[in-house]
């Protein structure tokens, strides 16, 4: 049985669906639920993920049923009916999602029939289930994702061994969810490829309806859309890899390694692109090493972040920083064989160092297991504590690093004290940025 | 009548006639409301807006040492999330040793739904009282458990001998009413039920009440520590002692609620409910005037409290020793608004007063938007000397009519509430928010800091300007050149669209 969760750093499936449909160049969701729902998703992603903006048709922009009392008893079906054909007039969109609230699945309307009523439109109406107690928006973007797969992407005998499809990233969830997306888009183009990552600068919605031609998926996350690469694969026949999502020099070229073999390209990834990059990498890192090592700015720390944040975070500053991430928490929904997949994340260390692992979907959770982590203070004066420390987490570590005096990065969801534009943390490039953040906190002072 | 005795309080549509779908002259808009029909007004294109729950989250969630559980599916309650820390902020301004705010989520999921969600409603309530020992344990129903009956009001009762927390249910369930603001009565009536009416909080001796000079000043979330400042000054100089509460207040503040001689409400569609009950039940008269936003509003707001006290000449003092100072500030600012025209929207209440003070200022009123209507307003629209030309639209956010308008009337100034006003922006309209928790709007100070912030604001509106020219609004070309309330259809299907549209059809080209 699930249980409550004490400041919930996600919204529920219908948020997941509604941010990653929005994200879709084109495509406008059209919801079917309660008056406040789509208000309610709008507020949470637009203050808490970097200022993320109402975008093309979201915030209070999003067509919704607005169901009441009366949809509730009558049924709603007729008002959804009616909503398509107003939205279909008003909205200039290409693609239209039907997404559905808790209150009209209770209530069993059918919104693929309606969506149905709408094949002869001039542009397509597609439906997908995401009542907010099936689980929370990570949830809605694999539900999105499927329903794109099954109902969009047409179906192609041809693949070409030269385009590959990229996901796992989770609009606005990842606060910079479209800087990784670029990154990772151009690295991949340096090895010939043409990629599709659909929520990315330039993607159309003419990109994901050929998707189905692609080689390899390349989910980039253990946990989030694996659901879809099942079922896409299942479809469309194409394979797929599900790789962590990297940070820096070390799980780049990881990443870059693992398309190649999966791949099977005839020449492997070059050694001279990773030689190459790994070069213009060290030319800007190296500046810092006056500064770290006339300050000593290496931290012991603590990573707080959902389960594509908090492995890559941690090895970044195991690996690339050489810090002493000694905790990492991990606060998403998950079963025990995704934790068991995500622990197996956090070994294998350059450094050497293990970090203690911890699942928590309660904010107030952290400070038990800081607390765990530390050694206890036996009042003798001679204190091998926690300190010099800093917490990589989410606006919600903002008490907790007051608390324990330890300066604050924020990366994960929610992100309200930073705006976010085209900012990555992904690949070579995201490394540098990361490095920059972070020591520039510690030179905040000065 | 006492409401309070039930469990759930109405909802505004049947208690004040509210209504949301409206497009028209403020007359017009008179006219309906006095045939009652205008709840009957729909819109066939809808667009999200927020629910209850939303806003009595906002508003609970500045109340000091509690904890809020929001019983449902766990998105409900999310829009609270980038709000956490800016709500201790403003806490700390009222009570350095504020803890900040602490909100659960209980998680329904599908078998949730199926056998009720009440055991995990009670592991979440006693975790929070065990874990963060809050003074009161607020618990806000979505909409799934109130389908599905879980039972909130008896949980609390079988809980109250284990937690030390005062358990306060609050029945929000977005579904039951299209008015946001019923949010208001349903906040004020789990507070009334829990901390207020209680057996064990008698009401105070007779000579405490009615010859003291305290108050209870209400104020709102959308208002700032500053303006709060700037009212408890004012009342101060009259000799009054203001009380200040719902927002950022103590739980306990609420049972000492009682003394006071008056009760002082800043909007009348905020705290009617809570005053309402407070007069009929209690005795305690209340004063609500119009928000004392500009410089008439606050003269009047003062004078209405001083009446009561027998201090008008006082007050009469108060208001010409400030007017004279303020006047003499606001001089520069007058020449430099003069002729330009504004669009403003907002709560039913703040849009009358801001467009007072703007067309005081020397601003020309070109359109009203108001996110509902209930009787509150209907003095506001009568009397408006244009109000037989003045268009108001009605309607909680419905970002497409405003797009059509400001399309139309292409407005020098927008000035608008949270969630609509970067969709003026997109029109590259300069905008002015109309209400901020970190800004002085009320009072004399307000109305010297508003203008100017509209100076500095209409000064450079290049961001605003660039982004006009080069961000796309989501709407097909042919719906500029329709009625801007074309979409707005009576209740009855045979019947044609609303009265107003013509009027929408009205507006400039």
């Amino acid at each position: 049985m699930s249980r409550f969760v004490d400041l919930p750093r996600y919204v529920c499936a219908l948020g997941g669906a509604v941010a990653t449909i929005n994200a879709l160049l084109g495509a406008v969701p059209i919801l079917h639920a309660g008056a406040g729902c789509g208000g309610n998703i709008g507020n949470a992603f637009n203050g808490a993920s970097g200022h993320l903006g109402s975008g093309y048709c979201g915030g209070m922009a999003l067509p919704s049923s607005n169901v009441f009392e009366r949809e509730i008893v009558f049924g709603g079906e007729e008002r959804l009916t009616e909503q398509i054909e107003t939205t279909l007039e008003i909205i200039d969109g290409d693609l239209f999602v039907v997404v559905s609230g808790c209150m009209v699945e209770i209530i069993g309307d059918d919104i693929r029939a309606v969506a149905g009523k709408f094949r002869r439109a001039d542009r397509p109406v597609l439906a997908v289930e995401t009542g907010g107690f099936k689980g929370n928006s990570y949830k809605g973007y694999d539900l999105v994702l499927k329903a794109l797969f099954r109902d969009f992407v047409d179906e192609s005998s041809v693949k070409d061994g030269k385009t590959v499809n990229l996901w796992g990233i989770v609009p606005a969830q990842d606060v910079f969810w479209k800087g990784n997306l670029r990154v990772l888009k151009s690295l991949l183009e340096k090895l010939g490829l043409k990629v599709n990552t659909f929520f990315g600068d330039g993607e159309t919605l003419d990109g994901l309806k050929k998707a189905g031609s692609a080689a390899l998926n390349i989910v980039v996350s253990n946990i989030y859309g694996i659901e879809a690469a099942e079922l896409f694969r299942e479809i469309h026949g194409v394979p797929y890899i599900s790789v962590p999502f990297p940070i820096g020099h070390y799980a780049t070229e990881n990443f870059l390694r693992s398309v190649g073999n999966a791949l099977n390209l005839e020449t492997g990834v070059p050694d001279e692109l990773i030689k190459e990059e790994k070069k213009t990498y060290f030319n800007y890192l190296e500046r810092v090493i006056d500064l770290y090592n006339d300050m000593d700015l290496q931290r012991y720390a603590v990573v707080v972040g959902d389960a594509n944040y908090a492995p890559a975070l941690t090895r970044f500053l195991s690996d690339d920083l050489g810090w002493l991430p000694e905790l990492a928490i991990i606060t998403d929904l998950l079963d025990d064989g995704q934790k068991g997949r995500l622990a197996l994340e956090f070994v294998g260390y350059h450094s050497g160092i293990e970090p203690r692992v911890a699942f928590d979907t309660d904010t107030s959770g952290v400070v038990n297991h800081v607390n765990k982590c530390r050694p206890e203070n036996d009042g003798s004066g001679y204190y091998d504590g926690f300190n010099p420390g800093f917490i990589v987490g989410s606006s919600f570590e903002k008490d907790i690093a007051e608390t324990l005096g330890m300066p604050l990065l924020t990366v994960s969801y929610p992100v309200s004290n930073r705006v976010v534009l085209d900012r990555s943390y992904a690949g070579y490039e995201g490394g540098l940025r990361l490095a920059e953040d972070i020591l520039s906190i510690l030179v905040s002072g000065r | 009548m006492d409401f309070t005795k039930e469990k759930i309080p109405p909802v505004r549509e049947d208690r004040l006639g509210a209504c949301n779908a409206f497009g028209g002259t403020c007359h017009a808009l008179s006219r309906q409301a006095k045939t009652g029909c205008l709840n009957n007004i729909r819109r066939s294109f809808t667009q999200t807006q927020g629910c209850q729950l939303n806003l009595s989250l906002i508003i609970l969630s500045t109340i000091r040492d509690t904890v809020i559980i929001v019983h449902g599916p766990i998105g409900c309650g999310g829009g609270n999330i980038p709000m956490a820390n800016g709500i201790k902020t403003f806490q700390k301004l009222r009570d350095p040793a504020a803890k900040g705010v602490v909100w659960l989520n209980t998680n329904l999921d599908e078998t949730d739904l199926i056998k009720g969600g009440e055991e995990k409603l009670e592991e979440a309530i006693l975790h929070a009282d065990r874990e963060f020992r809050p003074s009161a344990i607020i618990v806000i129903n979505s909409c799934a458990p109130g389908i599905i009956g879980d039972d909130i009001d008896g949980l609390a009762e079988k809980l109250k001998d284990r937690v030390t927390a005062e358990i306060v249910p609050v029945h929000c369930e977005g579904f039951k009413t299209k008015i946001m603001a019923t949010a208001y009565d349903s906040l004020y009536h789990g507070i009334l039920r829990n901390l207020i009416d209680r057996a064990d909080n008698p009401v105070p001796a007779g000579e405490a009440k009615g010859n003291s000079r305290k108050v209870n000043l209400l104020n709102l979330s959308s208002m700032s520590r500053i303006d709060e400042i700037e009212l408890e000054r004012l009342l101060g100089v009259l000799g009054l002692e203001a009380r200040i509460l719902p927002c950022y207040a103590h739980p306990d503040d609420f049972g000492d609620i009682r003394d006071a001689a008056l009760n002082v409400s800043v909007c009348a569609t905020h705290d009617d409910y809570l005053t309402g009950h407070l007069r009929e039940k209690y005795g305690i008269p209340v004063v609500t005037s119009d928000i004392p936003v500009g410089i008439a509003a606050t003269g009047k707001w003062l004078m209405n409290i001083a009446r009561f006290f027998g201090l008008e000449k006082e007050a009469g003092q108060l208001i010409e020793s400030e007017t004279g100072k303020l006047e003499k500030a606001l001089e520069p600012y007058r020449k430099l608004f003069k002729g330009k025209r504004a669009y403003v929207a907002g709560g039913e209440i703040r849009i009358f007063a801001t467009a007072e003070l703007l067309a005081d200022l020397g601003f020309e009123i070109v359109g009203l938007h108001g996110f509902h209507y209930d009787r509150f307003m209907d003095d506001l629209l009568e009397s408006r000397p244009d109000k037989e030309k003045m268009i108001i639209n009605i309607g909680s956010g419905q970002p497409f009519e405003q797009s059509n308008i400001l399309e139309k009337l292409k407005p020098d100034l927008f000035v608008g509430h949270l969630g609509i006003n970067g969709w003026a922006g997109k029109h590259g309209i300069p905008v002015f928010a109309i209400f901020g928790p970190g800004a002085s709007y009320m009072g004399y100070k307000g109305a010297f800091e508003i203008s100017r912030r509209l100076a500095r604001i209409l000064r450079n509106p290049m961001f605003s300007r660039n982004i006009g020219e080069n961000a796309r609004l989501p709407y097909a070309r042919q719906w500029y050149e329709k009625s801007a309330f074309a979409y707005l259809e009576d209740g009855d299907p045979t019947s044609q669209p609303s009265k107003g549209a013509e009027y929408g059809q009205q507006l400039p080209a």
